[in-house]
């Protein structure tokens, strides 16, 4: 019996993953429908209270909704990409100025474990409410993972690779496209991964605390009626979004990490 | 003394011992950029923000009238106690559970989907359930601390008992070892690095977590205190508490760097 649960084989894998799915269901189901409905919604619930997931399909067709789901992704790529813009051609910069890179280096390591979500009641009173104050949150969480990240990357270059070129009077391009670029790319992946998952605490962060707006706005406005089943189904669509973000983003990484390390 | 050892070093060519020569001069370097960049703040927010915007020479001042302000330790007091205990918590169940999904299957495969989807899942987001639940105190504090450290120690924690070498494992069995060193001694002892790494990421993002609580259910500490002290436009008291926050992470990161090299040299480095 245990070398059945237990063996590779793939319909026993399936049926181990839909058995995990179904238990996961039940439970929740079981807990929905018998605690206090201010706690806890069930997931599919019946006819009079329909459960998280009856809501989150309910979501995709309720204009609202949509509108507050587009407006999260909107912030989020907003800031991600303006974060990307910024750091990756900083960082690549620093590989290629030694100096500049010594003398940075230490306070972007200070930068990268300093709790970012601190700066937001900062932003809040200085920038105050609207939409660019929201995007320089969700860029201070992506910017520094990327930034710590190429960082490395450039430390990784190695000097000699830069010298042979030196003495070879390579134009500053090529430095770039056949050195630089190559070494610090599967960095810079490992850095946009992490940033996702920061980005994405920095997106409902900031709909949160600054001006409350599209998920965010479904959470707090679902707290304070209480309507559980909205909750957890915003809840559960973040969830799947950051997986989604997530594996997409490692998928990256993984495919240029057999860049890292060429030569060691 | 004419030992072989100094004539070896006084041998080395001066490009390899260059590294040595720059370490001095990089301190400088680093003591000069973080002048300018401390600066070009100074200057730059007089110039062009609020008054109230904090700068560089009035954070010095405030800083030791924040330090000795007991409301400040009491601060940092409840938020490092809530964040060790969370993590204490979180690093025990979080082993437990990523030890069992690493040696048994049946685990692994009922519980992943949930650990990795939890841990993709943004913990600002649950924040409100958790405060729902737990009542707007610092238990919804700790539950928050707890639930954003746990996925990341039990994923590491499993991939380090998957590392566990094969060959342990059977000579284990080879000698009819006890079930309680097969864990204890050998699997927990190997997957050691992968704990670390996991502790150490839990304990950036229990900080976090104490953090946004605070912000969110209004709770006395760190976040507390900087939330209302910027909502006073107090800013420049509000950075002390940053800096504090900074410290706790960086000193967290040192701790950590340093366990990993006297305890487990043999481990990749980060």
């Amino acid at each position: 019996m245990i070398e059945l649960i237990n063996s590779d084989a793939r319909w026993v894998r399936w049926l181990t993953f839909a058995a995990s799915i179904l238990l996961g269901v039940a439970i929740w189901e079981m807990a929905g429908r018998n605690a206090n409905p201010l706690f806890m919604a069930p997931l599919i619930g019946d006819a009079q209270t329909p459960g998280a997931a009856v809501r989150l399909i309910d979501f995709f067709g309720e204009s609202q909704f949509r509108d507050a789901i587009l407006s999260s992704l909107l912030l989020f790529s907003t800031g991600f990409v303006l974060a990307l813009v910024v750091a990756v051609p900083l960082g690549i910069v620093l590989a290629r100025l030694v100096l500049l890179r010594v003398a940075l280096e230490s306070y972007i390591l200070v930068l990268y474990v300093t709790p970012m979500v601190a700066l937001i009641p900062f932003v809040l009173s200085i920038l105050g409410f609207g939409f660019w104050p929201k995007v320089l949150v969700v860029f201070l969480f992506a910017f520094f993972p990327m930034m710590y990240n190429t960082l490395e990357g450039a430390r990784s270059v190695k000097p000699e690779l830069l010298e042979v070129a030196g003495s070879f009077r390579s134009p500053e391009w090529p430095i770039w496209r056949d050195i630089l670029i190559p070494y610090t790319l599967p960095f810079v992946l490992t850095g946009i991964r992490q940033a996702t998952g920061r980005a994405l605490v920095g997106m409902i962060a900031a709909e949160f605390f600054l001006s409350t707006s599209g998920l965010g706005e479904i959470i707090m406005v679902a707290a304070r009626t209480p309507d559980m089943a909205n909750m957890l189904a915003a809840i559960v669509f973040i969830t799947i979004l950051g997986v989604t973000l997530m594996r997409l983003a490692q998928a990256c990484e993984r495919k240029f990490s057999a860049w890292r390390g060429i030569d060691e | 003394m004419n030992t072989p050892a100094t004539h070896a070093v006084s041998g080395i060519p001066l490009a390899h011992r260059l590294p040595r020569v720059l370490q001095s001069a990089d301190l400088w370097v680093k003591v000069a950029a973080g002048a300018i960049i401390l600066l070009v703040w100074q200057v730059g927010v007089g110039a062009f923000a609020p008054r109230f915007v904090a700068k560089p020479i009035q954070i010095a001042q405030a800083f030791p009238k924040v330090i000795t302000d007991p409301a400040f330790r009491a601060a940092v007091g409840s938020t490092l106690g809530a964040v060790l205990q969370g993590l204490a918590i979180a690093m025990v169940a979080g082993v437990i559970i990523g030890v069992a999904m690493g040696r048994v299957k049946v685990f692994d495969r009922l519980l992943n989907l949930y650990v990795n989807g939890l841990y993709a899942l943004p913990m600002v987001a649950v924040l409100p359930l958790l405060a729902t639940w737990f009542g707007y105190e610092s238990n919804a504090r700790l539950a928050t601390i707890v639930f954003a450290a746990i996925f990341s120690v039990a994923i590491n924690a499993r991939d380090g008992a998957r590392s566990v070498p094969m060959e342990y494992l059977e000579v284990c069995k080879a000698y009819r070892a006890k079930r309680r060193h097969v864990w204890f001694d050998v699997t927990l002892h190997s997957s050691l690095p992968y704990l670390v790494a996991g502790f150490r990421l839990a304990a950036g993002r229990a900080l976090v977590g104490a953090v946004i609580a605070e912000f969110f259910v209004s709770l006395e500490g760190v976040g507390m205190y900087i939330l209302a002290h910027a909502r006073a436009f107090q800013h420049n008291e509000a950075v002390v508490g940053v800096l504090a926050l900074a410290a706790f992470g960086l000193f967290f990161e040192a701790g950590m760097n340093w366990v990993m090299r006297r305890f487990l040299p043999w481990a990749r480095r980060g």
